[in-house]
């Protein structure tokens, strides 16, 4: 990391002081500063805890979460590709409904899905109750179901949430791909999916999938829940079982060295692959129509990730609205509500802005090193959400010293106990999002069209906001909304570093949910999964008009 | 149209990028100023069962109360705030953590007359830079269909090979387990509690997993028999608005172990005023209020809990359950062994 900023340093110096490539590397420092301090905090002494953690429970932290990486994965992928291809390339009854339903389990917390899981697989659960009906068996010995509170569970709840990041940038590609070289699969009798989809998508598939399994490692909710002993549980015991924070630091940069390993892979196998179309397609592609036996396999394709990642989640949820009655106070709802938008929306508005900003100073100002230290400050999602916080109030800690040095006041504070730390950590965790939202969109552009406007005759800055900034808004809308519901769902920052008797919705719907009172917590849930549909709306029309 | 306005505004900020920025981070230094009336909690507690103590403190004193609550992490937030931290009183529901916020230097200590003589000795830091609320006893629950009433008398005996494939508990890394496990490390020793811990685990129906209740629940659907709980959470299910938590409370019989040599393993709720504490005196006369006789009925009332200061008895359902000893271990001790208790969970595999 500090070779790519020296290199990226060195890169700026070599140029004339150009005021983008120097913003955009200041706004990497700030969005790498919580991780750097967590890095910091890392290299203290941890008392020899790694001998013990390597003898008893490290390997098996490590297993867990690498074999939760690679089942969330190739879940996730299915479920995630499967419906893009489906919903681009056939036309079946309900297609319009479920392009943009398939995008609905992106506003479910994945805890909040762990939770009504539970209660619908467990024993005594719906599901279970039925079948010792049908079947007439009485005790728990007299037959097997698979246990939801298991590595398993942990996987097909997480993939059944997280595929609409894969979805939605496949589905993308998929519409770009020009209809030609479906054609020419077509004259070759080549699988148009396996010869020329996958095969072009493949670079947006992988952003997706990057975005998925940094949420797998940095994930607490569902595995503690469901009690499966990943890295993060293991930074947890550490931290507040040994009282060694250090430690936990530690092992929460292993995750990190996962994910940037990951990254690292995919940029070397990409590095010699870059294409783009230069003309517009010719004509549009348009759906294939099927038989029946067609449709209905299109039709499947689409409800099974919508029936686990949607459907029975909110159906339990609203089961305990309509059992438990209006339970709680829908004013107190209603008020935290609103500072769940506000939050949101700020951060969704900065991140777009931020990301907007790093990405067209790396693509058109910056060189190399600025791309590859744009990637690594993008790097706080992959980081658990408390111990990114604690990277966060350390970070903003040192800010604020200074802060009052400079003033004179030792109470004075600029950053911590007000709304400005939350920002601050949602920007640097959800950076990513919105990062690989605008970095998709200006690489479909094709490299000459910045060249070709400045050959016209307009200045760097015309040319932006004339040529490249139109093109650019569907993504960057996109980014904003994704980053929006997820700021939404957010709860570990949230809970640690909001001001006094702050809510939002993540943190009102938890301290119910914390303790297993469901009835309680499924109406704020609801809301936050209503408070997505707009935004989910709006976003797959963003992504419709891309063609 | 909708998409061109939020693209305009977009393009507009970009453009003021720096400005927005440098407003946002001020948005932030929006600072709540120290005023006299007023106490700022950093809580553990869950607001539900914080909120009444609140209520009730600013109904008899008038002194406003604000909050933060968090279960992980706000040690790390009084640190990093440092001098400048708003915060005046830390309420915690386990030892370990008040124990955390001890070494890290972040609580100031006490010298009141009133906290003194309502806390024993044992139950407070000896410096006052802590002091316990409330104590939670750690029991035993067995089937009352399924186990003997007598059979099961100290935590040891569930290392009894005879319970084998009939136990269900939590994962052995939550605190409160961790504090069981600290507590027979205490009586015992490291090696006579690794021991213990294997045959535990050796006779666990089921791999640790959910909270308290569900121990509870799993009994009741016949999974398993014997269950470890905190006692409070039978209340909880006797007499919430829960029917079928009902049914879980009625299929078990509570167990105070240890009632023939040291006394059950009991934790505790506390708290301590913050170093930089910028309302000092409101925040004192807050942790005085919580253990005087209004507040201390109320943990029983609202959680079930027994109360720590002795002269106050507690309420008609905790005593319905009957007396029992307790382990009058000194309370830090379970903090100081903590880590080596996590250390054995992770090596039994609990």
């Amino acid at each position: 990391m500090v070779a790519t900023f020296l290199s990226s340093w060195a890169h700026v110096r070599s140029r004339r002081a150009d005021g983008w490539s120097i913003g955009a590397l200041s706004l990497c420092l700030l969005l790498l500063g919580p991780v750097v301090a967590l890095i910091l905090k890392a290299l203290g002494d941890s008392g020899g805890l790694w001998g013990h953690l390597l003898d008893t429970v490290l390997l098996r932290y490590i297993s867990n979460t690498l074999v939760l990486m690679v089942g969330v994965g190739i879940l996730a992928c299915l479920f995630g590709v499967a419906t893009a291809w489906v919903i681009t390339r056939y036309e079946f009854p309900g297609r319009i409904l479920f392009e943009w339903m398939l995008l609905l389990p992106a506003a479910i917390p994945a805890y909040i899905v762990a939770y009504t899981y539970t209660d619908f697989f467990e024993y005594a659960g719906p599901v279970q109750s039925q079948l010792r009906m049908l079947f007439g068996w009485t005790r728990p010995s007299d037959y097997w179901f698979p246990e939801i509170r298991s590595l398993g569970g942990a996987t097909l709840v997480m993939a059944s949430v997280l595929y609409p990041y894969i979805y939605m940038v496949t589905r993308i590609a998929f519409r770009l791909t020009p209809a030609s070289l479906f054609e020419i699969a077509l004259v070759h009798r080549k699988s148009q999916f396996w010869a020329v989809g996958l095969p072009l998508a493949r670079p947006a598939i992988t952003a997706g999938l990057a975005l998925v399994l940094m949420e797998v490692v940095s994930d607490f909710g569902t595995v503690e829940y469901f009690a499966v002993e990943t890295l993060t549980l293991g930074i947890f015991n550490v931290w507040l079982g040994m009282n060694n924070i250090v430690a936990a630091a530690q092992i929460s940069l292993v995750g990190f060295v996962f994910i940037l390993s990951l990254l690292g892979l995919e940029l070397y196998a990409r590095s010699r692959q870059r294409f783009a179309s230069t003309s517009r397609a010719t004509h549009a592609l348009r759906p294939l129509h099927l038989d029946l036996r067609g449709q209905t396999a299109c039709i499947l394709v689409c409800c099974i990730p919508l029936l686990f990642g949607f459907v029975i989640p909110v159906g339990v949820l609203l089961k305990f609205v309509l059992t438990g009655g209006l339970v709680g106070n829908a004013l107190a709802i209603a008020e935290v509500l609103g500072g769940s938008v506000l939050v949101a929306g700020m951060a969704a508005l900065l991140i777009t802005l931020v990301s907007t900003f790093i990405v067209l100073a790396a693509t058109y100002r910056g060189g190399a090193a600025l791309r590859r230290m744009a990637m690594v400050a993008s790097t706080g999602y992959a980081v658990p959400g408390t111990m990114l916080a604690i990277g966060v109030l350390i970070f903003a800690g040192s800010v604020d010293r200074s802060f009052a040095a400079v003033t004179g006041d030792g109470r004075a504070s600029l950053l911590l106990g007000g709304v400005g730390i939350l920002i601050l950590a949602y920007l640097v965790r959800f950076q990513a999002v919105g990062y690989g939202a605008v970095l998709s969109g200006i690489r479909r552009l094709p490299d000459n069209m910045m060249g070709a406007s400045r050959v016209l005759g307009n200045g760097f800055t015309s040319s932006l906001r004339r040529v490249i900034l139109p093109l650019l808004s569907g993504s960057m809308v996109a980014g904003g909304l994704l980053v929006f519901v997820d700021v939404m769902k957010e709860l570990p920052m949230t809970l640690l570093l909001r001001p006094f008797d702050f809510e939002t919705l993540a943190t009102y719907t938890y301290q119910f949910a914390k303790d297993e009172m469901l009835e309680e917590a499924a109406l704020p849930a609801l809301m936050i999964v209503i408070a997505g549909l707009l935004p989910v709306i709006l976003m797959n029309r963003m992504l419709r008009r891309t063609d | 149209m909708l998409s061109s306005c939020i693209f305009r505004t977009l393009r507009d900020g970009l453009r003021a990028l720096p400005v927005t920025l440098l407003s946002l981070l001020m948005l932030g230094a929006i600072v709540q100023s120290a005023h006299a009336s007023e106490v700022n909690i950093y809580s553990h507690r869950q607001q539900f069962l914080l909120q009444p103590f609140l209520d009730a403190f600013t109904a008899e004193t008038g002194i406003k109360t604000n909050v933060v609550y968090a279960s992980k992490g706000l040690a790390q937030r009084l640190q990093a705030e440092g001098e400048a931290s708003p915060a005046d009183v830390i309420l915690t529901v386990d030892i370990a953590r008040l124990g955390e916020y001890a070494d890290l230097d972040l609580l100031a200590p006490v010298s009141s007359d009133i906290l003194n003589a309502n806390i024993p000795a044992h139950l407070r830091a000896t410096d006052g830079r802590w002091f316990a609320f409330s104590t939670r006893a750690r029991i035993v629950v067995t089937s009352k269909e399924r186990v003997a009433d007598g059979a099961i008398k100290d935590f040891e005996d569930l290392a009894d090979p005879q319970w084998q494939g009939r136990i269900c508990t939590r994962k052995g890394s939550h605190v409160y387990n961790r504090a069981l496990m600290a507590s027979i490390i205490a009586a015992h020793g490291e090696a006579a509690a690794t021991e213990w811990g294997n045959a535990l685990v050796a006779n666990l129906a089921r791999r640790p997993q959910g909270n308290d209740r569900a121990q509870a629940k799993a009994i009741f659907e016949g999974q398993c028999d014997i269950g470890i709980m905190n006692h409070y959470y039978f209340g909880k299910m006797m007499f919430g608005d829960k029917p079928e938590q009902r049914d879980w409370a009625n299929a078990i019989r509570l167990v105070f172990t240890n009632q023939d040599n040291r006394g059950a393993h009991v934790n505790i709720s506390g708290g301590g005023v913050a170093k930089h504490s910028p309302n000092r005196d409101a925040a004192v006369q807050f942790l005085e209020f919580l253990t005087q006789t209004t507040a201390q009925q109320l943990y029983g009332e609202i959680n079930f809990e027994y109360p720590a200061n002795p002269s106050v008895e507690p309420g008609g359902v905790l005593q319905s359950w009957g007396s029992f000893n307790r382990d009058e271990l000194n309370i830090e001790k379970l903090s100081e062994l903590a880590p080596s208790a996590q250390m054995i969970i992770d090596r039994i595999g609990w």
